[in-house]
C-alpha cells in the first residue's frame, strides 16, 4: 500500500508536537549520568532542575521551552517505497496544520532575515533535507526544531590539509565563543570535510545520534572521547553558571573532500529536541524517539 | 535558600553574592523582545514614562505567551528565559535610567552592563533555559500587558509570582560576574586543555 500525503502530513505535525513536550530518553539518561559525577554544588542543583522540568513537561503535557524554534525536518525516502500525493507539500501542510490546532499555541518564531519580522510562515520554511535509502520501503521523518539559544553559536571554518590537532583546536575555539550562552550541557556536532554545505550537514546530523552510542570509526570515537573531556574541563557548566558538565556528548562525522577541509561545529541545547518515526508500507508508524 | 520579595529592594540586591541561589516572589516585569527594549530606551531618552512602571523595578528577559481570557482578564500560558546578551548595548541605559534592582534571563550580560549594575545596585539572575513548566507554575496573576501590537513574547508583561526559581545570581551588585570569571577561567585553562588533547591523541 502506498505511503500517502495524509500519512506524511499527520506524522510531520505529530513529530513536531511530541518534540516540544518530551526530552528524549538518551538525553535524560545523559543528564542523570552527569548529575552522578558533577562535583559543583550549584551545577548539581541546576541539573536537578533540568530533570524536574523535563519530568513535569512530560507528566503535564507542557512545552519544555517556550521557544518552539522553527520546523526542521530530515526526510529519508526508501527507494522501494510507493508514494501517493505531494509528499513535499505534506511536510509544509503538516506544520501549518499544527500551528492552527496545537494547544497551547506556538509563539511566532519564523523570521524574515531581511526585515526581522516574525510569523508562522516564510520562504523555504519548514527547512527540509531529503535523503534516500536504497531498497527500503518506508519513509522516515526526523524532526529537530531549532532555535536561537543554541543555533546562534554554530560556526564553520575552512582549512587546507589540517591536522587533527588544528581541527580539535578549532572545535575548542567555537566552544569558547559559545561560552555560557547555549543552554549547556549541550550536544556538540562536528562535521569535517566534504564541501561547505556537506560539512555543515554532517555536523548537524551528528547531533542527532543518540547519546551514549560509540562512533564506529575508531579514530573518531577516540576524538569524541577526548573532545568531551576537553569541553567539560572548561568549567562553564550547566546553564553556564559553573560546573563540570558543559557537554553531554561530542559527535563527529566526516566526508572525504579535496584538501580544503571545512570544519563545522554546532550545538543542541540540553533539551535536545528530536523525534523520529517511520511510515511503513503497510501504513503502520514506528516511533523511535 | 532565601526567598526575596520583588521588586527587589536596593538593600536586598546589594546583599546578594554571585553564585547564590534564591527564590522570587512578588511582582516582576518581563519581555523577550529587542524592539520592546528599544522602545523602553526611547522612553528613557525622551523622558516619557514607559507603559508599565519600571523605576526601581525588575526587568527580566523572559518570553511568554499571553492571551485574553473569556472573562476579560489575561493569562500566561507559558514563560521561559531568552538570551540576555542580545540586549547588551541597551541594558546599561535602562539599568541606570530606571534604577533597576534586578535584571535576568539566561547567558549573562557584558562588562558594560556589569559596571552599570554596580553603580546602581542591581543584580542579574540566571533562569533555567528549558524551564517553562517550572517558571510557568510560579505565575500567580497577570497584572498588565503592554505593547499589544508586538508578537506575544515581545510584549511587556507585569506578573505576580510565587516560588519562582531557584534563580542563580549570575552577576552581583559588586561587580562580580560568574559569566566573566568562567570565561576567564576557561581561557586560562585552554593551553593546558589543548596540551592534554595533543597528549591523548599521540597516545591513541
Amino acid at each position: 500500500m502506498p505511503i500517502t500525503y495524509d500519512a506524511v502530513k499527520a506524522l510531520s505535525a505529530q513529530l513536531y508536537d511530541w518534540s516540544l513536550r518530551r526530552v528524549p530518553a538518551d538525553t535524560l539518561a545523559g543528564l542523570e549520568a552527569a548529575l552522578a559525577t558533577e562535583t559543583h554544588d550549584g551545577a548539581q542543583k541546576v541539573l536537578r532542575m533540568m530533570l524536574g522540568s523535563a519530568r513535569k513537561a512530560e507528566a503535564e503535557d507542557r512545552f519544555v521551552c517556550s521557544d518552539a524554534g522553527v520546523p526542521v525536518y530530515h526526510v529519508t525516502i526508501g527507494t522501494a517505497a510507493r508514494l501517493e500525493g505531494d509528499i513535499k507539500a505534506a511536510i509544509s501542510d503538516g506544520f501549518d496544520a499544527l500551528v492552527a490546532t496545537i494547544s497551547p499555541p506556538l509563539l511566532k518564531h519564523v523570521t524574515n532575515p531581511l526585515t526581522n519580522e516574525r510569523g508562522y510562515k516564510g520562504r523555504d520554511m519548514p527547512i527540509v533535507t531529503w535523503d534516500v535509502a536504497g531498497g527500503a520501503d518506508w519513509v522516515e521523518i526526523l524532526c529537530q526544531p531549532k532555535a536561537l539559544g543554541s543555533g546562534r553559536w554554530a560556526a564553520l571554518e575552512t582549512f587546507s590539509f589540517p591536522t587533527l590537532a588544528q581541527i580539535e583546536e578549532y572545535v575548542m575555539k567555537v566552544v569558547m565563543q559559545a561560552g555560557s550562552q547555549h543552554c549547556p550541557p549541550v550536544i556538540i556536532g562536528v562535521g569535517i570535510g566534504g564541501s561547505f554545505d556537506v560539512a555543515a550537514r554532517i555536523g548537524s546530523k551528528a547531533t542527532m545520534r543518540a547519546i551514549g552510542t560509540t562512533n564506529p570509526e575508531p579514530v573518531l570515537a577516540a576524538m569524541e572521547a577526548r573532545l568531551l573531556r576537553a569541553v567539560n574541563a572548561t568549567g562553564f557548566g550547566p546553564m553556564g553558571t559553573g560546573g563540570d558538565t558543559t557537554a553531554l556528548a561530542v559527535h563527529v562525522d566526516y566526508a572525504s573532500g579535496h584538501g580544503y577541509t571545512p570544519v563545522a561545529v554546532c550545538f543542541n541545547c540540553w533539551i535536545n529536541r528530536r523525534t523520529r518515526a517511520r511510515i511503513h508500507a503497510d501504513g503502520s508508524v514506528e516511533r523511535f524517539e | 535558600m532565601r526567598t526575596l520579595r520583588f521588586p527587589l529592594s536596593r538593600e536586598d540586591a546589594r546583599s546578594l553574592r554571585a553564585g547564590e541561589m534564591i527564590l522570587a516572589e512578588g511582582e516582576i516585569v518581563i519581555t523577550a523582545g529587542l524592539p520592546t527594549v528599544q522602545r523602553l530606551v526611547a522612553c528613557a531618552d525622551e523622558g516619557r514614562d514607559p507603559p508599565i512602571a519600571l523605576f526601581g523595578g525588575s526587568l527580566f528577559h523572559l518570553g511568554s505567551y499571553s492571551q485574553d481570557t473569556a472573562d476579560g482578564g489575561l493569562e500566561i500560558l507559558y514563560m521561559n528565559p531568552t538570551t540576555s546578551t542580545r540586549f547588551n548595548p541597551l541594558m546599561p541605559r535602562l539599568i541606570r535610567h530606571f534604577g533597576l534592582t534586578a535584571v535576568g534571563g539566561k547567558g549573562g550580560l557584558d562588562a558594560g552592563c556589569v559596571d552599570a549594575m554596580r553603580e546602581v545596585g542591581c543584580v542579574y539572575l540566571s533562569f533555567l533555559g528549558g524551564g517553562a513548566p517550572l517558571h510557568s507554575a510560579a505565575i500567580k496573576a497577570v497584572r498588565e500587558v503592554a505593547y499589544p501590537d508586538l508578537v506575544a513574547h515581545y510584549r511587556l508583561v507585569r506578573l505576580a509570582v510565587e516560588g519562582l526559581g531557584p534563580l542563580t545570581v549570575g552577576i552581583d551588585a559588586h561587580g562580580n560576574s560568574l559569566f566573566d570569571s568562567l570565561q576567564r577561567q576557561a581561557a586560562d585553562r585552554l593551553p593546558e586543555i589543548l596540551a592534554r588533547l595533543d597528549a591523548e591523541r599521540a597516545a591513541s
